[in-house]
């Protein structure tokens, strides 16, 4: 019989060459071509033009006070925010995987948060935290919480505060799909036999639901922490970072320094950087997600 | 006994009222903010229904100089571009992963997925070099390409796992009937995994709504911006410094409202989609 | 197959064609980048211009109000080298950065010396680099302090000249929270640093000194800077809500009556004198306080139009700039928008001086007024001062090491 033109495995690739394409295109090139930028220097306000510099774009990191402050912060809201949205997330799964009537209302409402875009509703947040005419101080004085308003983004802890209120509120939806998965993996056949032997929903809860859910558990731990530690819409409409830099992120302080500054190589060492504190956990979540592949 | 159980189910509906309020107050209290009239914006102590409803909000989006049907039409032409390429390359690859045995299979396909863990600041700069080499600021390409890049990995993903539950019988069938293997995917993948590529092509859409570094990055003039970056830009029209609330709520509930709605009524889907993706990460 | 390579080229042809260029093009269209024109004097003035070009139209793009928005906007199109915008409209920080990095057009041949003097010197030198002009000078700006004369007239005290009498007249009239002494603008942005600046060159101090040194953390300066913390906490004389306060908020305050003094630009005079004004008729304009034996001084503000290197009709943007330069045009956004002007000699024009007769007053304020620190680096530089200034105003840092801090990096920055 006539072998018809290529065999399976090189249709397969072929099949699979232009998504390769695209992916060394737009992300190995790039993430290679940033690590070599790092070690050269190109300011547009310096005219321009490239020049090798070695270590001195990282050298000149150490004393970027502005940078350590800014990982100082996206540290403090990544280790905040994440076991928070965790929290909340676990508990909308939970409620969502039990069969009620209206679930259907439930879960379709816990992604909203998810849906919309997050630089379209920090404008709205913006408008939430207003100082004078805001919603949330409205709210809480008429509960007596606070006496008069607070002009939430005009102070640091209070714009703080705010930033991980909304971003908490958004990616709690994240945390629920991808715990959700998870639960819904837990064949009901387990929870059945434990009700006949009469366990409790704690029990229930402890023995069959946590472990089984733990590799669920690390993964969404694993990539929110990635997430988190980048993240950069929210923040960047909703204060700027300010006030007083006291909430900007790694990835606000690398875009002004690329688009204010027009300092290129600095913002790519600086890149650098943003990438070897998030490889472990990147590699940590390949590892335990990818294995059967 | 009764009494705990009736406690128990009060709690429960408590917490259901409380999730349900927590997710859709913030966005809730946009709608409303819309519909008020400025001078009801400026109101102390806020209220919290409209005194009086208005459009005037809705209409001064349309109106003369602002640009916000463009940037519409940009986000729409952007986002279905985006979806489908990335649909249709992404099948192809699916394809591929799922049906041909290929060595290298694992290594290739981790490549794929690696370009969805990292945030997309990561890319920033050398992509902002291309995109001034090859002179495509401003020319919607500029995110596109992107934009399926980054959703590629997702897509592949979801439609080899689906692609992989497709009985082998119907393709054995079709194969005896002559049909070519690119047939096949025609004939026969594509037809049955509908749902999930539907679904997909959704999430893909939102995503690319969505997008904001990327998009503010390339589309500097303001007729090219995407809807995310114009109403983060929306400036005062009253005054130089003023911040106008009612039209900013007014576009953010317009360009909202659809996603919404879409996620509404495909909200079983969608999850199942997405928890699909996350299943194994 | 067949069907395979024809969806390809499906696919191709359809991202092809929404990769179609964006902008229209038409003849000799020049297109620049504003703020809001909420008064509509811009586009009268480019009706007015298209009218005597006819083969010339100006596309106004309105952008959004915040300046460091639309100097990103310039900044992210310029470096990828596009054509977007023929004219830059500059604020006077901008031409340092944008000229160094090339983007824009040297004017020199169509602006020689020769014509310079007929502008005001600050304006000038604010629109040169490295010896060539880049900018035509459009609208001019410096801080300014002004007063309730009714308030002062009552009590029968004169207009205060240094930091001492400010503070004494502020406690003797003030009466909080309805009447405050003395609000400004203590919100971290580039507008802090303009105030900041009037009391470190009032106080004899500088940023960077005449040999290139970096000297802001020397002692005028940190008494600079202690004075301003001072201001809101030991005097009590300027509200803790003036670290919130911009351009607009601390103008609302004064003009609704709730502030003896203010430190603004300009154009307050024309707002805070109109007919539904609460402080109308009320109110004078002096130099900024100083210390005592020293000059009071003022920041050099203002804007002008560049023309970008990339675009496609030089030529014709120089038209559009020159025409908005002109004398008869800077008169006519004079009376449209209440721009100060940067002709000298409309500073004794009837018309103006006519209806503002403290002109003569700002002339000599503005023929005063110093430019921030001129370097490609100003954006960083200010956002380092801002940075530190706002710490020390919150009380987070002492005053000291505030400067301190900010000194170290901006010679970090300049040695670059």
């Amino acid at each position: 019989m006539k072998k018809r033109g290529l065999s399976d495995v090189q249709f397969g690739y072929l099949l699979i060459l232009p998504a390769l394409i695209f992916i060394v295109i737009i992300f190995l090139y790039p993430v290679i071509r940033n690590f070599w930028l790092s070690f050269y220097k190109l300011d547009y306000t310096a005219g321009g033009h490239l020049g090798f510099i070695g270590m001195d774009n990282f050298k000149n990191i150490l004393r970027d006070g502005s940078f350590w402050s800014s990982l100082r912060f996206t540290i403090i809201f990544t280790v905040i925010s994440v076991p928070i949205e965790f929290i909340l997330g676990l508990v909308f799964a939970l409620v969502a995987n039990t069969r009620f009537k209206g679930r259907n209302l439930v879960r379709a409402s816990i992604l909203v948060p998810w849906a919309l875009p997050t630089a379209v509703m920090a404008m709205g947040w913006q408008w939430i935290f207003n100082g004078m005419y805001g919603v949330f101080n409205d709210f809480l004085m008429r509960f007596h919480i606070i006496s008069f308003p607070v002009s939430w983004l005009a102070m640091p802890n209070t714009a703080i505060f705010s930033v991980l209120f909304a971003d908490i509120w958004k990616t709690t939806s994240f945390m629920f799909l991808l715990l959700l998965a998870g639960l819904q993996s837990i064949p009901d056949e387990l929870y059945e036999a434990a009700n006949i032997d009469g366990a409790s929903g704690i029990k229930k809860f402890g023995y069959i639901t946590l472990p089984l859910l733990r590799s669920s558990i690390v993964l969404a731990f694993l990539f929110r922490t990635i997430q988190a530690f980048g993240v950069f819409d929210l923040i960047w409409v909703l204060t700027g970072g300010g006030p007083g830099d006291s909430t900007k992120t790694v990835s606000i302080h690398i875009y002004n320094t690329v688009f204010r500054y027009l300092n290129l190589g600095y913002g790519a060492s600086l890149v650098v950087v943003l990438f070897i504190i998030m490889l472990p956990f990147a590699l940590g979540y390949a590892r335990i997600a990818w294995r059967e592949e | 006994m009764h009494i705990k159980r009736f406690i128990s189910l009060f709690l429960f509906w408590l917490l259901v009222a409380f999730i349900v309020g927590y997710s859709l107050a913030p966005f809730l209290w946009q709608i409303i903010t819309s519909f008020k009239p400025s001078n009801e914006l400026s109101s102390i102590p806020v209220t919290y229904w409209p005194k009086h409803f208005t459009f005037s909000h809705y209409k001064e989006l349309f109106q003369g100089t602002r640009n916000f049907p463009r940037y519409i039409i940009n986000s729409v032409i952007v986002g279905l571009s985006t979806t489908i390429l990335c649909i249709f390359i992404g099948s192809l690859s699916a394809y591929a992963f799922a049906r041909l045995q290929l060595p290298q299979r694992g290594l290739l396909l981790r490549i794929i997925l690696s370009a969805s863990l990292f945030p997309a600041i990561i890319l920033i700069v050398p992509l902002y070099e291309m995109v001034s080499r090859f002179g495509l600021a401003n020319n919607y390409l500029a995110l596109i390409i992107p934009y399926t890049t980054l959703n590629l990995p997702f897509t592949i993903w979801v439609l080899t796992s689906f692609f992989r539950q497709i009985p082998t019988e119907l393709e054995d069938a079709a194969k005896v009937d002559g049909v070519g293997r690119l047939g096949l995917l025609f004939t026969i993948f594509f037809p049955l995994s509908a749902p999930a590529m539907a679904t997909t092509a959704i999430l893909v859409f939102i995503s690319s709504w969505n997008e904001f570094l990327l998009a503010l990055t390339f589309m500097s003039n303001d007729t090219a911006r995407t809807v995310p970056v114009g109403i983060a830009m929306l400036g005062g029209r009253s005054s130089v410094y003023e911040i106008p609330w009612g039209s900013i709520t007014a576009a953010m509930v317009l360009t909202t409202i659809p996603l919404v709605l879409v996620v509404l009524i495909f909200q079983q889907r969608i999850v199942e989609g997405l928890t699909q993706g996350a299943v194994k990460g | 197959m067949k069907r395979c390579l024809l969806s390809i080229l499906l696919v191709l042809a359809l991202v092809s064609a929404f990769s179609i260029p964006m902008w229209a093009a038409e003849p000799v269209t020049i297109s620049i980048l504003m703020g809001p024109d909420n008064t509509g004097g811009w586009h009268q003035v480019i009706s007015d211009f298209e009218k005597a070009n006819p083969d010339i139209k100006v596309n106004l793009i309105e952008g959004p109000s915040a300046t460091n928005t639309r100097e990103d906007m310039y900044a992210t199109s310029f470096m990828a080298k596009e054509s977007t915008y023929d004219l830059v409209y500059m604020d006077i920080i901008w031409v340092p950065k944008f000229a160094a990095a090339g983007w824009l057009l040297p004017l020199d041949k169509w602006f020689p010396k020769t014509q310079w003097k007929l502008f005001l010197p600050g304006d000038i030198n604010g629109s040169i680099y490295n010896g060539h002009i880049y900018r035509s000078p459009v609208q001019s700006d410096a801080g300014m302090l002004y007063y309730r004369k009714d308030l002062l007239a009552q009590a029968g005290m004169t207009p205060p000249r240094t930091f001492g009498e400010l503070v004494q007249i502020s406690q003797k009239l003030q009466k909080p929270p309805g009447l405050w002494g003395f609000v400004w603008q203590g919100k971290q942005y580039e507008g802090l640093v303009c105030d900041f600046l009037e009391y470190v060159w009032g106080s004899g101090g500088d940023v960077i000194n005449k040999s290139n040194e970096v000297v802001l953390d020397q002692a005028p300066a940190v008494e600079a800077l202690q004075y301003m913390v001072d201001l809101i906490n030991k005097y009590k004389v300027s509200p803790a809500d003036v670290l919130t306060f911009q351009e607009e908020e601390s103008r609302r305050v004064f003009q609704d009556g709730h502030a003896v003094f203010h430190r603004n630009w300009p154009y307050v005079w024309t707002l805070a004198n109109m007919p539904d004004s609460p402080v109308k008729d009320k109110i004078g304009i002096i130099p900024m306080v100083h210390k005592p034996g020293y000059k009071s001084a003022a920041t050099q503000g203002g804007w002008g139009i560049g023309i970008s290197a990339f675009s496609k009709h030089p030529n014709e943007a120089w038209k559009f700039a020159s025409y908005v330069s002109s004398y008869e045009t800077q008169k006519k956004l004079h009376f449209l928008n209440g721009i100060i002007p940067t002709r000298q000699a409309l500073f004794s024009d009837p018309d103006i001086l006519k209806e503002s007769p403290h002109y003569p007053d700002l002339y000599k304020v503005q023929l005063g007024a110093r430019p921030r620190p001129v370097t490609p680096r100003y954006g960083e530089i200010s956002d380092v001062i801002q940075r530190e200034v706002s710490a020390a105003l919150i009380q987070k840092i002492s005053a000291q090491d505030a400067l301190k801090n900010a000194a170290q990096a901006i010679r970090d920055i300049l040695k670059r």
